[in-house]
């Protein structure tokens, strides 16, 4: 006869890796997990599967050789990247740029915002479940790559900003074909608000869901639309405006709570002032140089050391030079802001459920190998 | 001006402390603080208490000595600060990981590059190194660099 056990069942924590091969974790991430039940008590996230040393690696090259690792740190903001590393070195060395050339940058790296949080969408949604809206906004991605493709000969890992200019000038088919693809992209508004935003099931799995407050915000430095979804309006373009978008409209959108509701509408909204920033910048568009005269072959920058904060798509990114005087920098820090904004949800996650983790961390939007470096 | 405040409450809580202020439009921040390393939780306090966020923790490596560099800044318009400290190699930083959550990862990490302890914290896991890397990459005496100064050759004499 089998024994009747009396003693009445109780609950065990016990760990659960997530990670590091799992569809959501967008790379190679393991989040260390001690479980009561279906709810977390404790996280851990666990880094540096992809870490590639691109730190050393300036170390060890000129300014110059280094122009094509800051499109790798971050792949999916790659041309921001590219971006922000030549205005780093264009302020330590004091280079003025022409004005065509700061228009054209400002119009790349806008399109490579909306495509970066156009693979977000896609593929925070496909972590919830939803395979169709994944296929809808791919379908306008490959449009801003083949944009982007026809000007700087690369999809994803650009390196098309020189310092001092650009590579090359962009033509009309270009402006043409961004124009028409903001036409595009915002008559497809309303079809993502109807496939996903008034989902009712989509709306019960993010609404007071995975909340980072201000003071989360403030402990963590997270920065970026997680940030911009607790109702703070810090974005480094405004703050901190660089290029040309002090003589630009736009607005900051901002969220109230900072749930994962919030994040999402922040970001949809986000690529509406991006295409605004796009379309302004080429009724603008100057004409003129597109390269700095008189920009030395050999980039020696004097003695000295500059912070240069920019905005990635996913929040505040900066690179830290200092400069020996000679062409080979001394130290080169990059400031990533998924780091950050990883970091924070050892204070999110506790007390959720295991399905809203995977919802959660689909909505802070990291890219996996810009914390590795 | 909001940062003649902050300057007066880093002297109070560290007299020691130099501040010197910065071309923004040249280097990116306004202030720069230079501490002796056992005051720096006192100073991070101080910062935590203005509304500051930690941006990044930075390690540098001389031949005389670490410079560690903590860079600060509010969710508002163009308030950058650095606080920098100045310790010789072999010495242990107090961690500042009780004052801001963040600073746990970031120290961790500089851990990782320089070998730095930081004193105090709760987590020395390597964090992007392997868990059984016995090197620290980004010592100047570690591979392939192009220069390895004193910290005058850079910075001329003042810090």
């Amino acid at each position: 006869m089998a024994m009747i056990n009396s003693e009445p069942e109780v609950t065990r924590e016990y760990f659960l890796n997530l990670g590091p091969q799992h569809p959501s974790t967008h790379g190679v991430l393991r989040v260390l997990l001690k479980l009561d039940g279906e709810y977390i008590v404790e996280a851990d996230p666990i880094i540096g599967y992809g870490h590639r040393g691109h730190e050393k690696m300036a170390e060890n090259r000129t300014y110059k050789q280094f122009m094509p690792n800051p499109s790798r740190v971050d792949y999916l903001s790659g041309f921001i990247y590219n971006h922000g590393y030549v205005l780093a070195v264009e302020k330590l060395m004091g280079l003025e740029v022409p004005e065509r050339a700061k228009y054209i940058r400002v119009i790349c790296s806008e399109l490579n915002r909306i495509s970066s949080h156009l693979l977000w969408f896609g593929t925070f949604l496909m972590d919830l479940g939803a395979f169709t809206p994944f296929l809808y906004c791919f379908d306008d991605r490959e449009v801003i790559l083949d944009l982007l493709d026809s000007i700087t000969g690369s999809r994803l890992t650009y390196c098309y900003c020189r310092i001092g200019g650009v590579a090359k000038d962009i033509d009309d088919q270009f402006i043409e074909g961004t124009l028409s693809f903001i036409k595009r992209l915002r008559s497809r508004w309303t079809d993502y608000h109807n496939l996903v935003t008034k989902n009712v099931i989509f709306i019960h799995r993010v609404k007071n869901i995975g909340l980072i407050t201000k003071d989360i915000a403030l402990k963590y430095g997270v920065t970026g639309p997680n940030l911009r979804g607790c109702g703070v309006p810090y974005d480094i373009r405004k703050a901190e405006p660089y290029e040309i978008y002090d003589e630009l409209d736009f607005e900051i959108p901002v969220g109230e709570k900072g749930d994962i509701w919030d994040r999402y509408m922040v970001r949809l909204n986000e690529m509406e002032q991006s295409c605004r920033i796009i379309e302004q910048a080429i009724k603008k568009l100057p004409r003129g140089p597109i390269k700095a005269s008189g920009v030395p072959v050999k980039i020696a920058p004097p003695k000295g050391e500059v912070y240069f904060p920019f905005e990635s798509a996913r929040g505040e990114a900066a690179f830290y030079i200092v400069s020996d005087g000679t062409e080979y920098p001394y130290r080169i820090r990059i400031r990533v802001p998924s780091f950050s904004n990883l970091q924070a949800l050892i204070e999110v996650l506790p007390g959720t459920l295991v399905a809203d983790t995977i919802a959660i961390l689909g909505s802070i939007d990291i890219v996996v190998p810009e914390i590795d470096r | 001006m909001p940062l003649d405040s902050l300057k007066n409450s880093i002297e109070k809580k560290c007299p020691e402390a130099k501040v010197a202020e910065s071309d923004h439009s040249k280097t990116g921040w306004y202030l720069d603080v230079a501490i002796p390393a056992e005051k720096i939780v006192d100073v991070t306090e101080t910062m935590f208490d203005e509304m500051y966020y930690l941006e990044a923790i930075t390690g540098l490596d001389f031949k005389d000595g670490f410079q560690v560099l903590y860079h600060f800044n509010k969710f508002k318009t163009k308030e950058r600060i650095v606080v920098r400290i100045t310790t010789e190699k072999g010495k242990k930083v107090p961690t500042i990981s009780s004052v801001y959550s963040a600073a746990l990862w970031h120290e961790r990490e500089v851990h990782d590059f320089f070998g730095i302890e930081f004193e105090g914290s709760p987590d020395m896991r390597p964090l992007l190194m392997p868990e059984d890397a016995d090197f620290h990459p980004l010592l100047k005496e570690f591979g392939k660099v192009n220069a390895y100064l004193r910290m005058d050759e850079i910075y001329g004499d003042d810090k």
